[in-house]
């Protein structure tokens, strides 16, 4: 259920794996945060507290993720862009040198050669950066891929492996699942299989009372713009306390994003893009002469204890296995779920229990 | 009854809860967690905040439109000049002349300078603004603080996230009977035990942010934390037993015996 990057990726890897997959998407597959996302592959960046459950899984994502793209790109005979750009967390205050020191510190513990720069060092790696920022964490691993041609790659590789997908189906409800999997669709269509994999993001909670357990899932909607940059102006992935700047292959700059409590609406707000632009030609001073040339949003699926909802559900023994809730981070995280899910499901081992999906019910 | 209220700088407080902004695993929870804990008093730290806007700050924009007393804090700073430097930066941006000193030359332990964050209380105190120094569990120290013009006086219980709760209840407990403006702790706490612990000692409030946004579900650890807090200030008012060796028969009529 469900055809953003998480379902696509089980999907893909299930099905390379010799299982049948079928994907059902209400929309269109990628329609929603999946094709939204800036497609920023930082661990580190999104992790500035320490070496949690959460990070470990961001990071063994970042370290499949060349080999995965190899296999989207080879199978799907579409080369998305993928750029080892590095990143720069950037700070104004002197105060911030202790924070970033300190994430220096246990980061460089687990695989990132991340270093504090400034002054001429930082200004060399980042010329057009304002000359306020007072020091910058230089993060060399991150990277960042283009979000909707990977997805749209992914797609592709999905179908030309044999995976099926249904779209535009309009509804899609679970109709059994204790003995047997059934799906239905709004125009009457049902489904069967073995296993049932939940992929549908910021809408899980809405199966709540099909699987009688708390699925704690909110959507936050994000705000983003992308500028025309001929001439790419910003190096790196570049982050702040208020949000993010990328430039892309394609020749635009990408700045994100909003976080808003906002329900399921999808729109874009005059004020959502103004905050954008009031921080960040504060980081690139030549922004404040530009005007964004488009904007758009997505609806993160964020949880109540910031993990995502992963691994099977017990109660139905397995048959019916989560993957929800990567909120800010599920492009990133796309290969590591596809890897744990059908480890799963090929028998091997289950997934950390502070991913289960049942740990919010009593 | 008389309604249990406490004041900080001229300013009525009810609740005595102060809550920190940062950690929450996003804006939803973070919101409703903030609803449900009661708080009047929001903290944050000012070098996470975008000064030029304040209104369109990626934290702040979310509390905005609610009659919050902010509580910046200088965390970060490791000199009574940073510190200094911070809170006029803060105050300038129109967020609020309140201010928690927070000063720290250790980024393991991120324990408090003592010396330095005494030097930046005095400044300023002379500057006009209300001044919180989050410090750490002396009582002597405390006392200085107070005389520098603190208007309220904030003790560590444990060092900033690690929820190992009071270490030195003890030292509290003579802040406490010792100060003339509010006692409030800071950092340290982990559990409604600690909290409840806190303000059976007499503080007048306790300040948290860890132990409340990494919950499994923080929004049921802000209404257990303030139910704690409320449970505990009861307590202290209600004035607890003496411990006693031995069993007593509760239903005992003995002591009415005239002998
Ligand atoms: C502005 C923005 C920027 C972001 N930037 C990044 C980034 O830089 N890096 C990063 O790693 N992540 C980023 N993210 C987060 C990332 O986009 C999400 O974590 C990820 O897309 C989640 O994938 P998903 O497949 O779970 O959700 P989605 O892509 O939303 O897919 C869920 C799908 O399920 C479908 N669906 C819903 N209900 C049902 C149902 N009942 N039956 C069938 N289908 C259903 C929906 O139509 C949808 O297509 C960003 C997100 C946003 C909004």
């Amino acid at each position: 259920m469900g055809g953003g990057v998480v379902g696509l990726s089980c999907a893909f890897e299930l099905q390379k794996r010799g299982h049948q997959v079928t994907v059902l998407e209400i929309g269109r597959c990628g329609g929603q945060a999946s094709g939204a996302a800036a497609g920023m592959l930082a661990p580190y960046s999104e992790n500035v507290e320490g070496p949690d459950d959460f990070f470990h899984l961001c990071k063994e994502s970042l370290r499949l993720y060349p080999a995965w793209r190899n296999e989207v790109r080879r199978i799907s005979g579409r080369a998305f862009e993928y750029t080892e750009s590095g990143s720069l967390y950037i700070a104004y205050h002197e105060a911030d040198r202790l924070a970033l020191e300190g994430r220096r510190l246990w980061q460089n513990e687990h695989a990132s050669s991340g270093i504090v720069l400034e002054g001429d060092a930082l200004f060399r790696q980042e010329p057009m950066l304002s000359r306020d920022v007072k020091a910058a964490l230089y993060t060399p691993e991150e990277s960042h891929v283009y979000a909707p041609d990977y997805v749209l790659a992914l797609e592709h590789a999905c179908r030309l492996i044999g995976v099926q997908i249904f779209e535009q189906l309009g509804k899609v409800t679970v109709a059994e699942w204790r003995n047997d999997i059934v799906v239905a669709s709004q125009d009457g269509q049902s489904f069967t299989g073995d296993r049932l994999v939940v992929c549908n993001g910021a809408w899980a909670q809405e199966l709540e009372e099909a699987f009688d357990i708390r699925i704690p899932v909110y959507p936050i909607r994000g705000q983003i713009c992308a500028y025309e940059a001929e001439v790419k102006p910003v190096q790196h992935m570049v982050f702040c306390n208020q949000g993010y700047l990328v430039a892309k292959e394609n020749g635009t700059l990408v700045c994100g994003a909003s976080e808003d409590v906002a329900g399921f609406d999808t729109s874009v707000t005059e004020r959502g893009i103004e905050r954008l632009r009031k921080w960040n030609k504060q980081a690139f001073p030549f922004l404040a002469e530009q005007e964004p040339f488009h904007r758009w949003a997505g609806l993160r699926p964020s949880t109540q204890d910031g993990f995502p909802l992963l691994g099977p559900l017990k109660q139905s023994a397995g048959r019916v296995v989560m993957a929800a809730g990567h909120y800010r981070n599920g492009i990133l995280l796309s290969p590591v779920t596809a890897q744990v899910v059908a480890d799963y499901i090929d028998g091997g081992g289950s997934p950390l229990s502070a991913f289960a999906p049942e740990r919010f019910t009593h | 009854m008389k309604k249990d209220v406490w004041h900080i700088g001229g300013h009525e407080l009810t609740s005595r809860f102060f809550i920190g902004t940062g950690l929450f695993p996003s804006p939803y929870v973070q919101k409703e967690a903030i609803r449900e804990s009661g708080a009047e008093v929001l903290t944050f730290a000012i070098r996470r905040i975008n000064l030029a806007s304040t209104e369109d700050d990626s934290i702040l924009q979310h509390v905005e439109g609610e009659s919050f007393q902010y509580l910046p804090n200088t965390s970060g700073a490791s000199t009574a000049e940073e510190a200094v430097r911070i809170a006029r930066l803060a105050r300038a941006s129109g967020l609020s002349d309140w201010i928690k000193v927070e000063i720290s030359a250790n980024e393991r332990t991120l324990l408090p300078d003592p010396l330095e964050t005494l030097k930046a209380t005095e400044i300023l105190v002379k500057e006009g603004f209300t001044v919180l120094p989050y410090t750490s569990d002396d009582p002597i120290l405390c006392k200085r603080l107070e005389e520098a013009g603190a208007a309220a006086v904030m003790p560590g219980a444990a060092p900033i996230g690690t929820g190992l709760g009071i270490l030195n209840p003890y030292n509290i407990s003579l802040i406490v009977e010792e100060a003339k403006v509010p006692i409030i702790v800071d950092a340290g706490l982990g559990s409604v035990s600690d909290v409840a612990q806190a303000m059976e000692l007499g503080v007048s409030g306790v300040l948290m942010n860890t132990p409340v946004a990494k919950a499994k579900d923080p929004v049921g650890m802000a209404r257990a934390m303030r139910l704690a807090i409320e449970a505990g200030r009861l307590s202290y008012l209600s004035g607890r037993i003496s411990k006693k060796r031995y069993a007593s028969a509760s239903s005992g009529h003995e002591q009415f015996i005239v002998k």
